[in-house]
């Protein structure tokens, strides 16, 4: 893991992408993970009251991003 | 001998730049860029995009590359009809070439590429539809590192489309001065106290600018900042991006010429025969670019014919540019391309060293120029005298299909209602006199059932 990030590092992007940016993200991607976790527990415990499997969404449609 | 000459706005990225060779125009790819573009290429993520058509297709050249010593490869991108600029697209255009980016975001990361950067300079309107003109905007995607050019995409689209949809239309113009998108404290604070409660404007607008200000003075080292963005975290923030332009929307307004169509004065006769005119003169002249200037929502600009023609429809209007852009997108059009221009305050040429973005005229000359019920708000409403609106057309068109509205015509006696009439020289005479100087009046022609002339002109002494 960490020869990955040193090669990282050694790659700047051109652009500055922010300090403030790049937390922001960290802190989103923190919160959605979050949500989701609880979420997925509270899936389990609803099935595990009601009896039903939890079902597994497919995740990668490429159909998702076609513009109008 | 031959001629190569760097692009002025192509400085910025290391991977490459643009420059022009016998009038073609190249990118080089520089060999800092080899893996970056062999992975584009390789991946089939270039072919996926370009059939797509949210990438510009491209061809390896053999030629001798403008800077040698950094060369890797010569590519020879399709050439696009008219170079435009996010500050004159209506709000759908910006909205569209956002979520373009978002789209070019997701289909590179699951190809595991990313684009490093979301400069709305780098979309075009290729075919109607926006698309993706830099190559050289890909980069190998590491897990763990959150996306680089999030705040240029904040910066270019979601700040200008928030303040459009939420403060005023006219805020787009904005793009105009920040060339490098609106800083998001200046978009946090003119916005409405409201969009608070917006979800995603709140967190990608109001609160990126809070934190943006709290780390302005501490920067953090990039070791720290690697761990924490899965894939799945990436796609998240992509889903919350597009969420949030989508749920941007202007709501119409009554603009200046939105309903022109409605409110004109003359017979249906009189607007059939100018159709009439203009679809016979560029029949005749069969010309490859045109220029319609106060298109409004291109009536005339659909009645252009010739093969190759291209019509970008210029209009001060957003409600009638927007309406447009919308035909041209249910209509699936290629050949029109609407956009936003004062023509009393044309786009200037900006950027560093005034080379990054053309000017209106730069981007000339136009092989003809419409210019329908136009003059006399460029010479009564802004009080411009005849003869310098020659030179201005003389400086940007060959040739030029122009009506000339007398002043007893109820158009221009609705704009002198209000002001005195100073304006003694705008007679027809003087009209033929002052164009008579740098063109050549081919026709003109009196429109039926009403006292206005369409004269069709061609440029015999252009503007140096």
């Amino acid at each position: 893991m960490l020869i990955f990030i040193s090669g990282l590092m050694d790659k700047a992007p051109y652009l500055d992408p922010g300090s403030g940016s790049f937390l922001l993200q960290l802190l989103i991607a923190g919160i959605a993970g979050l949500g989701i976790f609880i979420g997925a527990q509270w899936s389990k415990v609803k099935a595990f009251l009601t009896g039903k499997k939890v079902v597994k969404e497919d995740e990668d449609d490429e159909s998702d991003d076609e513009q109008g | 001998m031959s001629k190569v000459s760097r692009l002025g706005a192509s400085f910025r990225d290391p991977s490459g730049f643009l420059f022009t060779h016998n009038g073609g125009l190249y990118r080089q790819i520089n060999h800092s860029y080899a893996a970056e573009y062999d992975r584009l290429m390789g991946s089939g993520l270039y072919e996926r995009l370009v059939k797509a058509g949210l990438l510009i297709p491209h061809r390896e050249v053999d030629i001798s590359p403008a800077e040698p010593d950094l060369a890797y490869k010569v590519i020879q991108p399709e050439s696009v009809r008219f170079i435009s600029y996010p500050y004159e697209w209506s709000f759908d255009q910006l909205k569209d070439a956002a979520l373009t980016t978002l789209t070019l975001q997701r289909r590179a990361l699951k190809a595991g590429m990313s684009l490093k950067d979301a400069s709305a300079y780098n979309i075009q309107f290729v075919n109607g539809k926006p698309t993706l003109i830099d190559s050289l905007s890909f980069e190998t995607y590491q897990e763990g590192l959150p996306w680089v050019a999030y705040r240029q995409f904040c910066q270019h689209f979601l700040a200008p489309l928030a303040l459009m949809a939420r403060r005023d239309i006219r805020l787009g113009q904005l793009l105009r001065i920040y060339i490098d998108g609106i800083p998001l404290d200046l978009a946090s604070r003119l916005l409405p106290w409201s969009t608070r409660f917006n979800l995603g404007v709140f967190t990608h607008i109001h609160a990126h600018a809070a934190v943006q200000a709290r780390f302005a003075e501490r920067p953090i080292e990039r070791s720290k900042m690697q761990a924490g963005m899965s894939r799945q975290a990436m796609f998240g923030l992509l889903d919350s991006l597009e969420a949030t332009v989508r749920g941007l929307k202007w709501k119409l307004d009554k603009t200046e010429w939105g309903h022109y169509y409605e409110m004109t004065n003359y017979s249906n006769a009189a607007f059939e025969h100018k159709k009439r005119l203009v679809a016979e003169w560029t029949e005749r002249l069969q010309p490859k670019l045109v220029w319609d200037l106060g298109a409004n929502t291109g009536v005339f600009s659909r009645q252009v014919r010739g093969a190759e023609a291209y019509v970008v429809a210029f209009d001060i209007d957003p409600l009638a540019v927007a309406q447009n852009y919308l035909q041209v997108k249910e209509a699936g059009e290629k050949n029109i391309l609407p956009l936003i221009l004062d023509l009393t305050n044309p786009s200037p040429a900006l950027g560093w060293d005034n080379r990054e973005r053309d000017s209106l005229a730069q981007r000339g000359p136009a092989d003809l120029v419409l210019a329908l019920a136009l003059v006399h708000h460029l010479a009564i409403s802004n009080n411009v005298p005849l003869p310098q609106i020659a030179d201005f057309f003389a400086g940007i068109g060959r040739w030029l299909a122009i009506e000339f509205i007398p002043k007893s015509d109820s158009q221009v006696q609705k704009l002198l209602r209000s002001r005195e009439d100073i304006f003694s020289h705008y007679t027809r005479e003087d009209f033929e006199q002052s164009f008579g100087r740098r063109f050549k009046i081919h026709s003109g022609v009196q429109i039926c059932e009403s006292e206005r002339t369409l004269y069709l002109m061609e440029c015999v002494k252009p503007l140096q």
